[in-house]
């Protein structure tokens, strides 16, 4: 254009003009001004006093003008607040729709300061602060404009951030995709609403909102009203959808009370559970027994095998019966939906999955055996550690049944984790946990079995039960009240804490607190953890009860005990944690001020909220106590795991502090936060740290690694490949130092954790947080302290699985595909023969640098082996229980034939499958398969909705849980010898009693 | 639009008139409705739209604004004369276009005068930098630049002498007033360098014709000064301040707090 070939080239004469007399002359010179003033604002700047006295002068009829003019000079010269005061001085000049960047700026500046007016109104709860209305006119004018282009998501995300609930719901009801659109809000609140009192608000506005719809998505309702702890609104709907003629309807409220139990709220469940209605007199008595276990110990661990196969009976015989008959068919429902809401159902599935598929390599145990020093017991008991995780929920105790002798030599405290041991590989084995047990629990009578194994017993059956401890809770209080002796206290406390997780139920707060008052320093400790976790998330009066002890015993380890269970107790609570926070972290105490760290950690547990973040930085730098320094950068990890790309770029700096603690703590923080993710950034981090010149530093690094790596395939990442060859190395060599050897040894159990098909999780797929993980977690990390702790990790384990269930709640065949190679996420090859050999036969040379030599030698045998064999297993079903050896020997013949085959790109899974979380992107339902799922989610509990009913069906998954529980149901005393028999089954067998010979 | 230009040339006829017949409060009232009439032409700055009639619009108005300048001069109103000759100066500057006006260089001479008279000695060197290399040839800018010269190196006489040399008539009026930016010069210079001087000294010095002129000078404009016993004592403010002490403490202070702060960290 012409116009800009010739352009002015100052804007002195129009400045020159806003100085004559003539308003006119004023008003062009003004106009122009503002045309101009992208170009010449450095020019105008030096004259804005003269502007903004225009602005001021009240007869001049432009002012408007001017403040716009004056607003757009301070934006440039980067003064946003004085800009934002400007523009808002210019009223309806102010083009909120203009495209420019001034305006973009503004708009946001006064987004934000609208924003940050109605938040401190909020929360200060006075409403003195008087947000200027034309501040709020800018801002509607916006919200408006946002909803009318149809700009949801801008509009949702304002006006949540502004605090303007009635425009959210006029811009979620307003929108095409109201599903969509509310997902979208749900996400927003989750991650950028702070205050949790506020989240509530929008969640409560939302399910109102979704109550409304046509189509409810009663999923997304039900997980909404979780999150606002409503059980009514839940059990209504749930109520609702059993009593349809429908059948996917029922498959719907399943499908719910999965995705419910999956978030592991237990006190929330039993809640929803007791308010279903029943159907029926006496069809109800049926059902209440079946699934509310009586409070008789000795039926404990029968009882919910009835109800199985109760439900059985009812699907057969309805089958025949009238489908008019109502009732009938709602109380067959409900009896299941009740099985699954107390977690039965998915935990036993989850067993029988881990149990088939079970992949564990138990030649890397034999290595580490062989390679620890027998008389280095804390060598040797992490290695019975490392057996339990790396078996844990599994059922698989063949190591310990075949290395008995070795076994004996763990006494006292390591016997007691020995024992403990069996609890996590049975973890989940609710029926027959006690008779597992049973040897070693202390006899009624006095027995003469070592205090130790009796309280690792009660332990292991805490485990066992973890979370879903109805029929032990009563036995476990028995056995505390019953005995004196400080290690069976331990024990039985340890065990009722996490068997009663989170029910804050006062009589055995009472039981444990008396324990707490023997003052012994061993029980002690138990019962202050034992408390927090019963107490997990109440908030509750007693912690100040808690915190009055703690500053009256003389025993450190009580008071640590204390302060981890106070800490407990504000899980999850926020803001409503800050007086106890405040409380604790003054203290002169260091252990109380570690107790602070770990309730700001467990309080905005995954909120990343920076005001806690930023507590804990100071600490992690300023105070006196190498311990609280420690836990501060631990906690971080807590915060921070649901965005776990941010936490190794907070910590980096830490990682590299002088002081080793400090290091500590930012290895165990990435593990926690990013534990299961393989993320690549977090490996960066760790590995340096793995050579540190502090030995526990390097145990926390190789701890923290394997949390990080586990379920991650080399092929994705090959630094999983090196970790694990120096895991091997740090192993077997004699010099490495015990701590870090220990790390090692439990990091190889970490990182094959659940016969590898586990990863840990402290997020579920809604996006809740899973209190027992994140629990488990916190209790696993202070393991620092008392190693029998370290198990506790196991309940942040989740199994990696698709599971499809039809309408009875059984795996029928199912296939799906996997759009990747399947080499990425195959299960990592079984360690060679000749590796294991070599250290047999050398057992005096094996630490020699000659036998690494040699190690490494054959390690890259096996790995050219593995690198040049394409693996095209199809279907990871089929090598379901291939012999290890016989298995190795077939892969090595046929790498010959198979080179020249190109790998596949995909891959067919058969219903139960291991899906890891990297895989579940590429999961893809076939179209033309037989069951479609009732939600299309790539992993866990997926109810699948049978599009040719009448064809017989195929189940995939063991259905044996019959024929077993009826036995066990028989042999309720747990009768050991009996269980031999069913071997054969798929329906792990509960082992033999092994004795300590000690 | 061309019913506007007769408007406009019309009235800037009767503008001239009054201006020949030296009647400039008539001009000044048409000026300024002059000026409004000229922001409805598209084709002026800034805007320099292309209009049939741009070139003569543009001439029209530069023609008004030169007026305009010469005007301020004439009614000795310097605020005016600045605001006059930055409205005019888009068109020598980016208008080039047009033939080159007469009164270009003259009127540009002058604003230099105006900078050098109001002692903005910065602004004098920043205009005379964006003037063409060839401008400076030109007597009038010449003027501007060899008393600015002269006024810098001291020599004081040369410019009071210049007045006599003025390459145009309009230059009078800011030659005077440049005797009297030279003398505030001297003043403010002997009071630094004297503690008193003789009343004749003082007159000679201030370029003062009689000591009359002189107490004048000194009861008008530097009231601190003091005439005793013959000679003028210059009272000049004493305060100059101390060098100001290192605030060693405070830096210290300051120091110490961040290697503290250091160790912290990390």
């Amino acid at each position: 254009m012409a116009a800009a070939a010739t352009m002015v080239s100052s804007a002195g004469g129009l400045l020159a003009m806003l100085n004559e007399n003539h308003p006119a002359l004023k008003l062009h010179a003004l106009s122009n001004l503002n045309s101009f003033v992208d170009y010449f604002w450095p020019e105008i700047s030096t004259s804005v006093p003269i502007i903004e006295s225009l602005y001021e002068d009240e007869e001049f009829d432009q002012r408007q003008l001017a403040a716009l003019l004056v607003s757009k000079v301070f934006y440039y010269l980067g003064e946003l607040n004085d800009s934002l005061s400007y523009a808002l001085g210019a009223g309806p000049l102010f083009d909120v729709s203009e495209d420019s960047d001034y305006v973009h700026t503004i708009l946001a500046k006064a987004i934000d300061e609208y924003a940050s007016l109605k938040t401190k109104a909020a929360e200060t709860k006075v409403e003195s602060t008087k947000v200027d209305s034309r501040l709020e006119a800018i801002v509607e004018r916006m919200l408006d404009k946002c909803i009318v282009d149809g700009k949801n998501q801008q509009a949702i995300g304002m006006a949540i951030e502004c605090r303007r609930l009635d425009k959210l719901e006029e811009a979620v009801i307003k929108s095409d995709n109201i599903h969509a659109t509310i997902n979208y809000c749900i996400d927003v609140s989750h991650s950028f609403v702070n205050r949790r009192e506020y989240r509530r608000e929008v969640l409560r506005l939302l399910v109102k909102v979704y109550q409304q719809l046509p189509s409810p998505d009663y999923l997304s309702i039900c997980q909404r009203l979780m999150f606002l702890d409503e059980p009514e609104g839940v059990a209504i709907i749930l109520e609702k959808l059993l009593r349809s003629e429908v059948e996917d309807d029922a498959l719907l409220a399943f499908q719910i009370a999965f995705d419910l139990v999956e978030n592991e709220h237990q006190a929330f469940l039993l809640r929803v559970r007791d308010r279903l209605p029943s159907p029926k007199p006496q069809l109800s008595a049926t059902a209440q027994s079946g699934s509310n276990q009586p409070d008789s110990a000795q039926s404990g661990s029968a009882v919910p095998l009835q109800d199985v196969q109760m439900t059985d009976d009812t699907q057969e015989s309805s089958s025949s019966l009238n489908l008019d008959q109502h009732d009938e068919v709602y109380a067959e429902r409900l009896a299941k939906i009740r099985g699954i809401l107390s977690g039965e159902t998915s935990i036993q599935l989850t067993m029988q999955f881990l149990y088939s598929h079970n992949k564990s390599d138990l030649l890397i145990l034999k290595t580490i055996k062989q390679s620890v020093e027998v008389r280095n017991s804390v060598c040797h008991s992490a290695t019975i550690y490392a057996n339990a995780i790396m078996h844990a929920g599994t059922t698989v105790d063949t190591f310990l049944r075949e290395n008995l002798d070795w076994l004996s030599r763990a006494t006292n405290w390591a016997k007691f984790s020995a024992t403990a041991g069996l609890g996590v590989i049975h973890r989940g084995h609710l029926q027959q946990g006690r008779s597992l047990m049973a040897p070693y629990l202390p006899q009624g009578g006095g027995g003469g079995g070592s205090p130790y194994s009796e309280g690792g017993a009660l332990y292991a059956l805490g485990l066992i039960h973890a979370n879903h401890g109805e029929g032990i809770k009563q036995f476990l209080r028995d056995s505390l009240r019953t005995t004196n002796v400080e290690v069976i206290q331990h024990g039985a406390c340890l065990g009722l804490g996490l068997a009663a997780l989170g029910t804050a139920d006062d009589d055995i707060f009472e039981d444990i607190k008396n324990v707490l008052y023997t003052d012994s320093a061993v029980a002690g400790e138990a019962a202050g953890i034992s408390l927090g976790l019963l107490m997990v998330g109440t908030a509750s009066e007693k912690a100040s009860e808690l915190l009055a002890y703690a500053h009256e015993t003389q025993h450190e380890k009580i008071i640590r005990g204390l302060a981890l269970g106070i800490a407990l107790t504000v899980y999850g609570r926020e803001e409503e944690a800050d007086t106890l926070i405040e409380q604790m972290t003054r203290d002169q105490d260091p252990i109380l001020r570690y107790g602070g760290m770990y309730a700001l950690a467990l309080a905005y547990r995954g909120t990343s909220n920076n005001k806690a973040i930023r507590q804990l930085l100071h600490f992690a730098v300023s105070d006196v106590s190498d311990d609280v320094r420690r836990t501060a950068v631990l906690a971080l990890g807590f915060v921070l795991y649901s965005d776990p790309e941010q936490t190794p770029r907070i910590v980096s700096l830490l990682s590299e502090s002088y002081n080793p603690h400090v290091r500590y703590g930012a290895a165990l923080a990435v593990g926690i936060s990013c534990a299961g993710t393989g993320l690549s950034e977090a490996i960066s981090l760790l590995e340096p740290l793995m050579s540190d010149v502090v030995d526990f530093v390097r145990q926390g690094a190789l701890i923290a690694m394997a949390m990080v790596m586990v379920q991650t395939s080399e092929a994705s990442d090959s630094r999983v490949g090196t970790f694990r060859r120096q895991l091997e190395k740090i192993i077997v060599d004699k010099h490495e130092d015990t701590m870090s050897k220990m790390g090692a040894i439990l990091a190889s159990g970490i990182l094959d954790a659940g016969g590898r098909n586990v990863t840990i999780k402290l997020l579920s797929k809604s996006k809740h947080d899973k209190i027992t993980a994140v629990v488990g977690l916190a209790v696993f990390s202070q393991f620092w302290y008392w190693y029998p702790l370290i198990y506790f990790v196991s309940l942040a384990f989740s199994p990696t699985a698709f599971i499809g269930l039809n309408h009875n709640l059984k795996a029928p065949k199912f296939e799906f595909l996997s759009h990747a190679k399947p080499s990425l996420f195959e299960y990592p090859k079984p360690t060679t023969v000749p590796t294991t050999t070599t250290s047999v036969k050398l057992p005096t040379a094996v630490l020699s640098t000659s036998a690494r030599a040699k190690a490494r030698a054959s390690k890259k045998e096996a790995e050219k082996a593995s690198g040049a064999e394409p693996s095209a297993v199809l279907g990871s079903g089929k090598g379901k229980a291939v012999d290890k050896d016989g298995g190795d020997a077939m892969q090595v013949d046929s790498t010959a034939e198979k080179k020249a085959e190109p790998e596949p790109c995909f891959e067919i899974l058969t219903n139960p499958a291991r899906v890891i979380p990297a895989q579940e992107k590429i999961i893809k339902f076939l179209e033309e398969s037989r069951y479609i799922p009732v939600k299309s989610a790539p992993s866990g509990f997926v109810l699948l909705k049978d599009l040719r009913p009448h064809e017989p069906e195929q189940l995939s998954l063991t259905d044996a849980p019959s024929s077993t529980t009826s036995n066990a149901g028989g042999s309720s005393a747990g009768q050991p010898g009996s269980a031999s028999a069913m071997a054969v089954d798929d329906e792990p067998a509960p082992p033999q009693p092994f004795e300590y010979t000690s | 639009m061309d019913s506007k230009i007769t408007e406009v040339s019309q009235m800037f006829d009767r503008f001239q008139a009054s201006f020949m017949r030296k009647d400039y409060d008539t001009c000044d009232r048409l000026l300024s409705q002059l000026k409004v009439l000229l922001t409805e032409f598209k084709s002026l700055p800034p805007l320099f739209q292309e209009t049939p009639n741009n070139i003569r619009e543009l001439t029209l108005a530069r023609h008004i604004y030169e007026y305009a300048v010469i005007l301020s001069v004439k009614i000795e109103d310097q605020d005016a004369f600045e605001r006059d000759f930055f409205q005019l100066k888009p068109y020598y500057t980016d208008a080039r276009r047009l033939p080159p006006s007469a009164e270009e260089y003259p009127i540009l001479g002058l604003n230099l005068l105006r900078l050098l008279v109001q002692n903005r000695i910065a602004e004098f060197h920043t205009e005379l930098e964006l003037l063409p290399p060839n401008a400076l040839e030109n007597p009038c800018i010449k003027h501007a630049v060899e008393l600015e010269q002269s006024f810098m190196e001291g020599a004081y006489n040369c410019v009071l002498s210049a007045r006599q040399t003025v390459p145009h008539e309009t230059y009078v009026y800011f030659m005077d007033l440049l005797a009297k930016t030279v003398r505030d010069e001297i003043a403010g210079c002997s009071e630094k360098t004297y503690d008193s001087l003789s009343i004749k000294d003082a007159r000679q010095m201030l370029l003062f014709s009689s000591d009359q002129e002189l107490s004048e000078y000194i009861k008008e404009e530097r009231t601190e000064w003091e005439i005793k016993n013959g000679f003028v004592f210059f009272q000049r403010s004493k305060e100059s301040t101390p060098c100001k002490e290192i605030p060693s403490l405070q830096l210290i202070n300051q120091t110490l707090s961040y290697a503290r702060e250091l160790e912290r960290i990390v």
